[in-house]
């Protein structure tokens, strides 16, 4: 094949791949605008009828869903996730990297072995748990069982570890000369310095916590508990079933965290560069 | 400032270092560490769902029905082919997305990004979106799997609802969401690959084969032992595909083990069975974590 054939079947190929991940999504975002009798009309290429396409499912579908409420709910498990889990594993992370103390070794390796218990198969008995502490129920007992279990994380204290290890020690020693405390020198100078991998940690989280389902599936009981997932969850399997107003619904879950992953992909980006320089 | 010196210098660093490690320490030990040791104890009992106190010691009879089962059995089968049917092809799929994309123009960066797009969508949305892609013929309806290959001249098939196609297409659709993401490690992989190494082996006349048998996949080995072990433990949390998509169906031939944890658990009300299920489930986990290492460290020496 001449070189310019040879080029010209890359860019068929990779269209055609690009394709095979992007049409599903295409045909959801498509779907959700289309009326509910015509959802799967026109076959393969119904995709490409722009004829009788209307808002109307959104509307409808954030009123059924709750979204609004749903959406308060899912952020404010995000945010408070973030913000307690950032805190919380730098210093645990911080403290394994830079201090000496007694059963150090033997603590890490406990926290690393952490790592492999999945939340799904841990969810029975961290039910019962959050319910012996009473975060069951109303709403703030809820937002405590979405958001306490899943703010330290094992494998977030590993890695912010790494980061730590990676710097240099001059700053933080002259740092110490200078007379500061050690919590100064982790929060002015150790921190800051690990902004990338602080990025990826809360690009990795808002990923893994706004999939959440099994658990909000055993803790919110309520409908006005709901998180975004079960709100849609619910959509599609409680009559009367609407498919207009489940992808439209599926269409205004999955906005916000494309949006979160648009902001930081610069910061991960970064991240990535600077694993490279190491 | 002052006062600030003083404390620092006074305070041991034991002390301080256990206050940095505290609140996650605590929050580890109640919400991981805890439950785990609960589910450990409650396996040995005849403990309720609502009456988890109240339970009488069984030794290992939870273990032995467990394993005789025909549900649980069922269960760990689904999972166990579900993960085989993922791990090669997800893996195999995704490192050849990686080499093929490996190139620094702006087209093939943004091609990259194309294919990651489904990671950021959540499990729950796309388990929904695939039931109706997955659609059977009705008339002139039908989901868009099923308009592709009656298209070019296939029988539409009913998928979620054929007792042996729905693990597949469960599958399927799982290779279809993880794969991006399984490309980025590769990528981040093949950063370690001496290009110059792969270019002296193709004057040398090594054709693509014989670079990829020698050159590139050696170099890629402990990319490769981690995306295999990754993969293969995500399959085994398998919930909301079979969940949402199946309800586990049709004849159970889809449900998974977390899925007959959570029943046994909610329906069935069977704690002690339902931890049984649990602490086997972390034994598989752990066990598949260990071959890692081992394959690792082999690697190494």
């Amino acid at each position: 094949m001449s070189r310019g054939g040879k080029r010209l079947a890359g860019w068929i190929a990779s269209g055609l791949v690009a394709l095979f991940f992007l049409l599903p999504l295409i045909w959801m975002v498509h779907a959700s605008f289309r009326p509910e009798n015509r959802i799967f009309a026109g076959g393969f290429f119904g995709v490409l009828d722009f004829s009788d396409l209307h808002v109307g499912n959104y509307p409808a579908a954030w009123r059924r869903a709750s979204m609004g409420r749903a959406m308060v709910v899912s952020l404010t498990q995000a945010a408070g996730i973030i913000g307690i889990g950032l805190l919380v594993n730098s210093l645990a992370a911080y403290a394994f990297a830079r201090m000496d103390f007694r059963g150090k070794n033997p603590l890490f390796a406990l926290v690393v072995a952490l790592i492999i218990l999945p939340v799904e198969v841990l969810a029975v008995p961290l039910f019962l748990t959050a319910r012996d502490l009473g975060l069951t129920g109303g709403m703030a007992p809820t937002m405590g069982a979405l958001i306490l279990p899943f703010a330290a994380k094992a494998f977030n204290i590993y890695f912010l570890r790494q980061h730590f290890l990676s710097l240099p020690m001059e700053l933080e020693e002259a740092a110490r000369v200078d007379g500061a405390s050690t919590f100064r020198i982790y929060w002015n100078i150790a921190l800051p310095s690990i902004r990338p991998a602080l990025a990826t940690v809360i690009v990795l989280d808002v990923l893994t916590h706004w999939s959440d389902f099994i658990w909000p599936l055993i803790v919110c009981t309520r409908e006005e508990t709901r998180t975004v997932q079960i709100g849609l969850a619910n959509l599609f399997t409680e009559p009367p079933i609407q498919y207009g107003h489940i992808l439209a619904a599926a269409v205004i879950a999955t906005l916000p965290v494309v949006l979160v992953f648009r902001l930081a992909q610069r910061h991960m980006v970064a991240s990535q560069s600077n694993v490279g320089i190491k | 400032m002052k006062n600030v010196r003083v404390t620092a210098k006074r305070l041991p660093e034991t002390w301080t270092a256990w206050g940095f490690l505290a609140p996650a320490l605590v929050l580890l030990g109640l919400f991981v560490l805890w439950p785990t040791l609960r589910a450990l104890f409650w396996s040995f009992t005849d403990a309720d769902l609502l009456r988890p106190q109240q339970d009488q010691s069984r030794g290992m009879a939870n273990y032995s029905v467990l394993l005789n089962d025909p549900r649980f059995r069922q269960a760990f089968f689904n999972t166990a082919l579900f993960a085989l049917m993922v791990v090669p092809v997800q893996t195999v799929f995704s490192f050849f997305l990686a080499l093929w994309v490996n190139r620094p123009e702006p087209y093939w960066r943004w091609l990259r990004t194309v294919f990651f797009v489904p990671v950021v969508v959540s499990l729950p949305v796309l388990a929904i979106l695939w039931t109706l892609l997955y659609q059977p013929v009705r008339g002139e309806e039908m989901g868009l799997i099923n308009a592709l290959i009656t298209g070019i001249g296939l029988p539409g098939q009913r998928w979620l609802r054929d007792p042996t196609l729905a693990l597949p297409a469960l599958a399927f659709m799982s290779v279809w969401q993880g794969a991006g993401f399984q490309m980025l490690i590769f990528l981040a992989g093949l950063q370690n690959l001496n290009a110059e190494t792969l270019e002296a082996a193709r004057i040398d006349g090594a054709g693509p084969l014989q670079r990829l048998r020698y050159v590139i996949l050696p170099s890629m080995k402990n990319s490769i032992i981690f995306v295999v072990t990754a993969t293969l433990i995500l399959s085994f949390r398998l919930f909301a595909q079979p969940y949402l998509m199946t309800g586990g169906g049709p004849d159970g031939r889809t449900r998974s083990l977390i899925q007959f944890i959570y029943e046994t658990t909610f329906q069935d009300r069977n704690l002690g069975l339902a931890s049984a299920g649990v602490i086997l489930f972390l034994f598989i986990v752990a066990f598949l974590t260990l071959m890692q290492r081992l394959a690792g460290k082999e690697e190494k020496s």
